[in-house]
């Protein structure tokens, strides 16, 4: 059989972003490679210890703006923990609510990405116009379609009013059969079928050496979310069971995705159902003393962890994120291991990589 | 168990404190501010103060054992001299804070983590406050144990700093340590694939040992240059 | 006619998009103007294509980081020489919240010219078709070899609409205390101050600014605020121009005769239903204090 070595970008790729990979093909199969990341590099570590805390909220969000709530709160909580506050429990709530929307954009949009890589133009079109239900619904509620703005330290800088919160129950509420149907869909449909199991498995010892976070875990049998390991938030306080699927292939990471976007609407409704009165943040500007400390949350890629070290000043002294798409990325090798090329795309995309998140 | 003999062999000429007794007095870090501050010997009242721990004290037993379990893990592995300290937040999080005693206790801690099936998460380096004082910086490894974060921090000189390399036992260390190797001046000594990641071949070599003076190497005249014509455009228009 | 309408109707103008580095927002917005109909480019008669050699238009998103760049500018060389080239998002255009790292390189505009920016933070679909359709007309007027149809410069109006994005920042100086909170927490440098004869002047550059709305919130007297103003597309020749501005004026201190900025107590209280007590207390500081009041801790 002949080898040969061949490079990838993100247009064969089909990536929204900038990603180059060097494939070993042994004949028309994959047999090795190399992930070659930087190409987003914009050196925000290094940024944020110049800018101070409240810059970095902002900065934060741009991060990547699929998870872009994901960061700033878990930027806060690091910030609170350090400064020993404690969020109003209304915040606690709003941030999950804040948390859970975007949740829901996120995961349909990797799998509207995934359809469309498989040529289900159709399935594509209907998957982004459900999604749009979300980006109205964040747009009328935070004034931006990817980037909230929700949260400062101390708790969050929106509130929903009555009629607010009716707005969000009546989109949650649209949003429910079309989540349904395409649950169905994901897991039933023949063309997807063919198309998705039994592609790019990743069976559970190699997700638990390869050390897997989130849906990609998820899909391989691996029963970890941090909204339930280390609960934040209002997470405490809601139910929800964790999406778990077998398989370890393609259908199985979207079904768990699917499946979370249901639920992440039935904790929205939690939240708008238990959501207590009083304010949303703590009314005094917080003054950061010396300290170092984590947070973790559960981002729609799977586990987020910060860690904040700071020395009384305005500025970090040093913070340090790794984004769940860090982990997933390795594990490529066992999910393509002599899978065709033109199976490259669509395995990828399945791990809903983050490149914006990786490179920082 | 060889590594726990070779462990306690601190070099006590260096640092003429103790490691309980630096960490004690702020020399080795600011102690953190947190809401239950749990040491190894005592446990057990100190958690059962805790508050929404939902399965009570049943839960309170398997945290006690837990937390003995790990911290007589890391004593054996890095031996007496380690520090380790435990904070557990509103939601009953737990927090473990371990400083190793040298260098050289990084890889048998670190395989003693992996025998207690903990999960390499992630791996901070970074320059202390006061570091260039004392010539020092820190490497801070941070590992999940089912929902608990395990931190286990090195202390080392800042000038040839070298950390042995924890890819052989958590695969997933590969890219935290080529990235912590271009950040930063420090060997991963026994790293299979040394090559730079996110870092541009044109950019100098460990743009994080540089936060002051930060101009001499960026473009931070980027800013002056384009406010300069904001500011020129409207006096022009004014 | 008719050939010619048909002629039309067959070659849409192709689109072409460069991410340069960018936090994929601009990206991802862009990918809703091919999949979602309401905004889809289609009916601009605009289609995307995969081939720089195809490109009428190209989309350029990101801040431009040092590891991209070679890449991008390949990929701009491919391009016809005739195309009309737009930044997406404020990135390109300023650096936007990653202005100053070590490994951003831009603004773009240092490597190729730029021909109509279309701000926001992403901006919203509709925004980004209003900065295409732009670029649709600066397309056909070089055709034609005249002028864009549009007066450049001219204030377009907004479409009215019910979701109110976060747009341009509005500055009211009667209301401004030169606490100069605004300037601490805006993560893009957008905001700058700058002390003249007769009083403070501030300058709020749109194409820096990322419109998080961070600095009306912290605002203690609700001097800036979010306009849901999001029609900012403009013709790059207009770049610097793009700003908010306004000087708070000097009176003499009853005291001293120092010129100080005064606090003026009526739109204090109009801004707040109750007398604030922070408010009353700003009043009577000198501007060092109030920054320190405001801020809290000294900067390093
Ligand atoms: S302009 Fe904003 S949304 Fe667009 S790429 Fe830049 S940071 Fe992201
Ligand atoms: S909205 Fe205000 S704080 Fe945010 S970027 Fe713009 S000027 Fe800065």
């Amino acid at each position: 059989m002949t080898t040969k070595i061949i490079e990838l970008g993100p247009h064969q790729l089909a990536l929204e972003e900038p990603m180059y990979f060097r494939v070993q093909l042994d004949g028309d199969r994959v047999a090795d490679l190399d992930v070659l990341p930087g190409q987003v590099h914009r050196g925000m570590e290094h940024l944020v210890m110049r800018r101070n805390f409240y810059q970095n909220i902002t900065l934060l969000e741009r991060l990547c703006s699929l998870c872009s709530n994901s960061h700033p709160s878990t930027f806060c909580a690091a910030v609170e923990e350090v400064a020993g506050i404690a969020i109003p429990e209304r915040a606690e709530y709003l941030r999950a609510v804040a948390d859970e929307i975007k949740r829901i954009a996120s995961h349909l949009f990797c799998c509207a990405v995934q359809a469309n890589v498989i040529g289900e133009t159709a399935l594509f079109r209907r998957v982004m116009e459900v999604r749009e239900i979300m980006q109205r619904a964040k747009e009328a509620i935070y004034g931006n379609r990817m980037d909230l703005a929700a949260n400062v330290i101390g708790g969050v800088r929106y509130d929903l009013s009555a009629e607010g919160a009716a707005f969000l129950a009546r989109q949650m509420e649209a949003m429910k059969q079309p989540l349904d149907e395409l649950y169905l869909q994901y897991g039933n449909n023949p063309a997807l079928l063919v198309r998705m199991a039994g592609v790019g498995v990743l069976p559970r010892e190699a997700a638990l050496e390869y050390a897997v976070v989130g849906p990609v875990a998820r899909g391989c049998g691996i029963d970890y979310d941090v909204r339930k390991k280390s609960p934040y938030c209002a997470y405490d306080r809601l139910e929800f069971e964790v999406a778990v699927q077998e398989a370890g292939d393609v259908r199985a990471r979207n079904l768990v995705r699917l499946a979370e976007a249901r639920q992440s609407v039935s904790l929205i409704e939690q939240c708008l159902k238990g959501l207590p009165r009083g304010p949303v943040c703590a009314d005094t500007l917080p003054e950061i003393p010396a300290g170092e400390a984590i947070a973790k949350s559960e981002a729609p890629r799977g586990e987020l962890m910060y860690y904040l070290r700071t020395d009384g000043s305005d500025m970090p002294v040093r913070l340090k994120w790794r984004v769940p798409s860090y982990m997933n990325w390795d594990a490529l090798k066992v999910m393509l291991k002599g899978e065709p090329v033109a199976n490259i795309p669509l395995i990828v995309n399945s791990i809903d990589p983050c490149i914006a998140c990786t490179d920082r | 168990m060889s590594d726990c003999i070779k462990l306690t062999n601190d070099d006590p000429g260096k640092n003429p404190l103790s490691l309980r007794e630096r960490v004690a007095a702020g020399r080795v870090r600011a102690l953190p501010r947190s809401e239950e501050l749990v040491t190894a010997d005592a446990l057990t009242p100190a958690l059962s103060r805790g508050e929404r721990v939902p399965e009570g004290e049943v839960r309170d037993g398997i945290l006690t054992g837990f937390i003995t379990k790990v911290a007589a893990a890391m004593t054996c592995a890095a031996g007496e001299e380690t520090v380790i300290e435990w904070r557990r937040d509103r939601k009953g999080v737990l927090t473990g804070w371990c400083w190793l005693p040298c260098g050289e206790s990084l890889l048998p801690a670190a395989r003693a983590v992996a025998e207690l099936k903990g999960r390499l998460a992630m791996v901070t380096a970074y320059l202390p406050e006061r570091g260039k004082e004392k010539g020092e910086r820190e490497i801070a490894y941070h590992f999940d144990l089912d929902g608990a974060t395990l931190t286990l921090t090195v202390i080392l000189p800042l000038q040839w700093a070298r950390v042995p390399s924890l890819t052989p036992i958590f695969r997933n260390c590969d890219w935290q340590e080529r990235e912590l190797m271009e950040l930063y001046d420090v060997q991963v000594v026994g790293h299979p694939d040394p090559r730079r990641l996110f870092l541009d071949h044109s950019l100098p070599h460990a743009p994080f040992e540089r936060l002051v003076p930060y101009s001499t190497f960026t473009n931070a005249a980027t800013g002056k240059a384009l406010w300069d014509k904001v500011l020129a455009g409207e006096r022009e228009d004014a | 006619m008719h050939i010619q309408a048909e002629g039309t109707a067959i070659k849409p103008v192709r689109l072409f998009r460069i991410n340069t580095g960018s936090c994929n927002g601009c990206d991802v917005e862009l990918a809703v103007t091919s999949a979602v109909t309401e905004f889809d480019v289609e009916q601009l008669n605009c289609r995307y294509t995969e081939s720089a050699h195809e490109a009428d238009i190209v989309l350029v998103t990101g801040p431009l980081t040092v590891r991209a760049r070679e890449e991008v500018l390949r990929l701009y060389a491919e391009t016809p020489r005739e195309k009309v080239t737009v930044a997406v998002g404020v990135c390109p255009v300023s650096g936007g919240v990653f202005r100053g790292s070590y490994a951003v390189d831009g603004p773009l505009e240092r490597y190729l010219p730029v021909d109509v920016n279309i701000p926001g933070c992403p901006p919203r679909p509709q925004a980004l078709l209003a900065g295409i359709r732009e670029a649709l007309e600066i397309r056909h007027a070089r055709h034609e070899g005249g002028e864009p149809k549009r007066a450049p410069g001219d204030r377009k109006q907004s479409d009215t609409d019910n979701f109110p994005a976060r747009g341009r920042l509005s500055f009211d100086a009667g209301a401004c205390v030169d606490c100069r909170m605004c300037r601490h927490v805006c993560a893009a440098g957008a905001i700058r101050f700058e002390e003249g004869e007769n009083g403070v002047r501030l300058t709020l550059w749109h194409n820096s600014c990322v419109f998080c709305g961070l600095c009306s919130y912290y605002c203690p007297t609700g001097a800036l605020s979010v306009t849901g103003d999001w029609r900012l597309d403009h013709p790059a020749a207009h770049t610097f121009r793009q700003v908010e501005r306004g000087e708070v004026p000097y009176a003499p201190c009853a005291g001293c005769g120092e010129p100080i900025i005064p606090a003026a107590p009526q739109l204090l209280h109009d801004a707040f239903r109750r007398p604030n007590p922070d408010i009353e207390r700003l009043k009577s500081l000198c501007p060092a204090c109030r920054q320190q009041m405001s801020i809290g801790v000294p900067r390093r």
